[in-house]
C-alpha cells in the first residue's frame, strides 16, 4: 500500500483509512455467501482478513452462532460496514 | 501502518496447540488441535474432526463426519477459524 497522501481535501482519502479508523469498533461484515458478522473489529490488513471480538453469525437475518474471538479470511469479505 | 497494531493472522498465534474451529467452503467444517499456519491460511490439525452438511431428499439438514489424525487444510479454502470456547 502507497504511504503517499495526495490528498489535501479531507473528503476525499484511500479506502484503507476507513479501514484503520474502524478498528475497535462495532461492524458488520458481509461475506459473498450472504452470512453476516457482527462485532467488534480487532485488526484487519491489506487482504482484508479480519479478526473480530463477541461476534453474533446472521444467515438471512437470523442469527445462527457467536464467537469470541474469529479470524475471517479476507477473500470471502464483500463488505465491512460501521454500525 | 501496522506500528503497534495487531495483525488478523496474530490470533492463529494465540491458537496455536489450541482446539480450534474452522468453516471451510462447501459446507464443511473441522475442529482439531492447532499445529501450524501459515500466511495463506494453510492450517496442519490434528485429532481433527470434519463435519460435511449436506441436504437429503427431503430437504432436510444432514451431516457426516469424518476423523483424521493430521489434516493439511489448503489455505483458500477456509472462512472462518474461531478460538476453543465458542465450540
Amino acid at each position: 500500500m502507497s504511504t503517499e497522501t495526495t490528498t489535501t481535501s479531507t473528503e476525499i482519502s484511500a479506502p484503507s483509512r476507513f479501514l484503520n479508523e474502524i478498528t475497535a469498533t462495532s461492524v458488520i461484515v458481509k461475506l459473498y455467501s450472504g452470512e453476516e458478522y457482527h462485532g467488534i473489529l480487532e485488526s484487519i490488513d491489506g487482504y482484508m482478513n479480519v479478526t473480530m471480538e463477541d461476534t453474533k453469525e446472521y444467515v438471512h437475518g437470523k442469527l445462527i452462532k457467536t464467537y469470541n474471538d474469529v479470524f475471517i479470511r479476507g477473500n470471502n469479505v464483500l463488505y465491512i460496514s460501521n454500525v | 501502518m501496522s506500528d503497534s497494531k495487531s495483525e488478523p493472522l496474530d490470533l492463529f498465534k494465540v491458537l496455536l496447540d489450541e482446539k480450534v474451529h474452522v468453516k471451510l467452503r462447501g459446507a464443511r467444517e473441522i475442529t482439531g488441535r492447532l499445529h501450524a499456519y501459515d500466511s495463506h491460511c494453510n492450517i496442519v490439525l490434528s485429532d481433527a474432526v470434519e463435519t460435511i452438511y449436506d441436504t437429503d431428499a427431503n430437504d432436510q439438514l444432514i451431516s457426516t463426519q469424518k476423523k483424521s489424525e493430521v489434516i493439511f487444510v489448503r489455505g483458500d479454502s477456509v472462512i472462518l477459524v474461531s478460538s476453543p470456547n465458542d465450540v
